[in-house]
């Protein structure tokens, strides 16, 4: 007997054999997407799920950018903030603290040349982030509107290391500032067959925040495209 | 339960030969997107909005027909001519308040961008970002039926040997064909030749045409130099305030042209 494959080609009974010996002996059997490399490939489109929702398995969001404890020196700068200043009302980017909790966030990831490009729909707030794969951190960082990303596997697990965020990124909408000790790590899951991703990120300052504050949010990949969505600023 | 290394290799030896005659194999990435052009490239010699582009060092990679504006007045209609002067350069101008300005103006002056070659799609990743977007140039379909018009047109690609051809419609008429002003309607079609010119060096060619704007087609060439795999980040209006100004002087702008038209 003979088994036809989607190539059209004929299989021997060894490889039919071995095939079958394979899957019995497990492949394929966890919630992971092997791929090159042996790590889960993160390419796709993928949206967060809204608050309150809850997915099989008691996947769901928590926590949010709001959140976070100030000391008290923190808590008095909040008092000098002028809100128009806010990326979000003009079109600029929030950075990927804030971004990444907004309600619905469209994100497409694309592996670049020893990078993982990560897009938004939402082009103006989110801007583009490049997580370099085969360096660490300068020593020197300059400071940017996204930071600096490395990223790296510990398992299914992808992990972003970010550092080096200059003042215009808040930590949230109440115009909680930071330090140039700011730092986030990013703790990126694969789920339920790649269909899924667990988005854990942990922001630190020990100059601003009384403990590091954690939030999570859930994204499910999605079979659309990203559509171009332009910002407006409006006063 | 976890898969013995003899079972995996045994397994995978099998699997490899019933799909290699399908698999492409021609790249280390998987797909036949020419993955080695990945990287940003950056326009080359610049060539300066709104102005006459001269080479001082005439060469290879020097654009065909540099002055853009120029280029495009010549094929305008007449009603285009008329709307292009009466457009107001900062009420009526998108890209003022650095937000979209369509695939022309950035592109052709001080264009600078990410080529991301994927299996299914080539990502265009303007440097300028929340100016000139992203191009998704899918690898895998046709233009949808009923597409909706966008700010960027839907984008699809094909190879005829180590080009790719670019097929561009459904665009909206919100943006203009180069920084004159010059409008276009939701006919407009692009079709861009993409190649490689010399080993660092892509060349684009783009064909435009509006049967409702333009009395005929035109076309020109821009070079962009590759560049590496890393570029710092750039912002049209990076700073909140210069962002805020001049969103009140396009917002004031408005509001004159709205008295204007009440008169």
């Amino acid at each position: 007997m003979m088994l036809g494959l989607s190539t059209g080609r004929m299989l021997p009974p060894w490889q039919i054999f071995c095939i079958v010996l394979l899957i019995s002996e497990g492949f394929g059997e966890g919630q992971t997407i092997p791929a090159a490399g042996g790590h889960p490939d993160l390419t796709g489109v993928y949206q967060s799920i809204p608050q309150g929702v809850t997915l099989p398995g008691g996947l769901k969001n928590s926590g949010d950018p709001s959140g976070v404890a100030l000391q008290p020196s923190a808590i008095e700068q909040l008092k000098k903030v002028d809100l128009k200043e806010d990326a979000a009302r003009l079109c600029l980017p929030v950075g990927p603290f804030r971004m990444m909790a907004r309600n619905k966030t469209k994100i497409e990831l694309a592996p670049g040349p020893g990078t993982l490009v990560m897009l938004f729909e939402d082009i103006a707030h989110g801007n583009m982030r490049t997580i370099h794969l085969a360096r660490t951190h300068p020593a020197k960082v300059a400071s940017s509107w996204m930071g600096d990303s490395t990223g790296k596997w510990e398992g299914d697990t992808f992990v972003i290391d970010t550092v080096g965020f200059d003042e215009r990124i808040w930590l949230n909408e109440k115009g909680a500032q930071h330090s140039d000790a700011f730092h986030l790590v990013e703790r990126i899951r694969v789920l339920v067959e790649g269909k899924v991703l667990e988005y854990r990120v942990t922001a630190e300052d020990p100059k601003v925040l009384k403990q590091p504050y954690t939030y999570t949010r859930i994204f499910q990949k999605l079979d659309t495209e990203i559509m171009d969505d332009f910002c407006e600023v409006k006063e | 339960m976890k898969p013995s290394l003899f079972a995996i290799a045994i397994g995978l030896a099998a699997s490899w030969w019933a799909v290699l005659p399908a698999a492409d194999l021609s790249s280390s990435a998987g797909h036949n997107n020419h993955p080695e052009w990945a990287g940003f490239f950056d326009i080359t010699p610049q060539v300066h909005e709104g102005e006459h582009y001269v080479p001082s060092h005439p060469g290879p990679f020097d654009p065909v027909n540099p002055n853009l504006d120029e280029l495009v007045q010549a094929h305008l209609k007449p009603w285009a001519l008329e709307k292009m002067k009466e457009t107001n350069g900062l009420a009526d101008d998108l890209g003022a308040v650095c937000q979209s300005s369509g695939i022309f103006r950035y592109p052709t002056s001080a264009g600078s961008f990410l080529w991301l070659p994927e299996k299914d799609e080539i990502l265009m990743i303007s440097k300028d970002i929340n100016v000139a977007g992203v191009r998704r140039i899918y690898m895998n379909r046709n233009h949808p039926k009923n597409p909706s018009p966008s700010w960027l047109g839907d984008s699809v690609g094909r190879w005829e040997g180590d080009t790719l051809v670019v097929d561009t419609v459904s665009f909206n008429d919100k943006t203009w064909l180069s920084y004159g002003m010059e409008p276009h309607s939701e006919e407009l079609h692009v079709i861009e030749r993409v190649r490689k010119a010399a080993p660092d060096r892509m060349e684009i060619q783009t064909f435009v045409e509006d049967r409702e704007t333009l009395t005929s087609p035109y076309t020109f060439t821009r070079f962009y130099k590759q560049n590496g795999t890393e570029s710092p980040e750039h912002l049209c209006n990076a700073e909140p305030g210069e962002m805020r100004q001049w969103s009140a002087w396009r917002n004031t702008a408005l509001k004159a042209e709205s008295a204007g038209t009440a008169k």
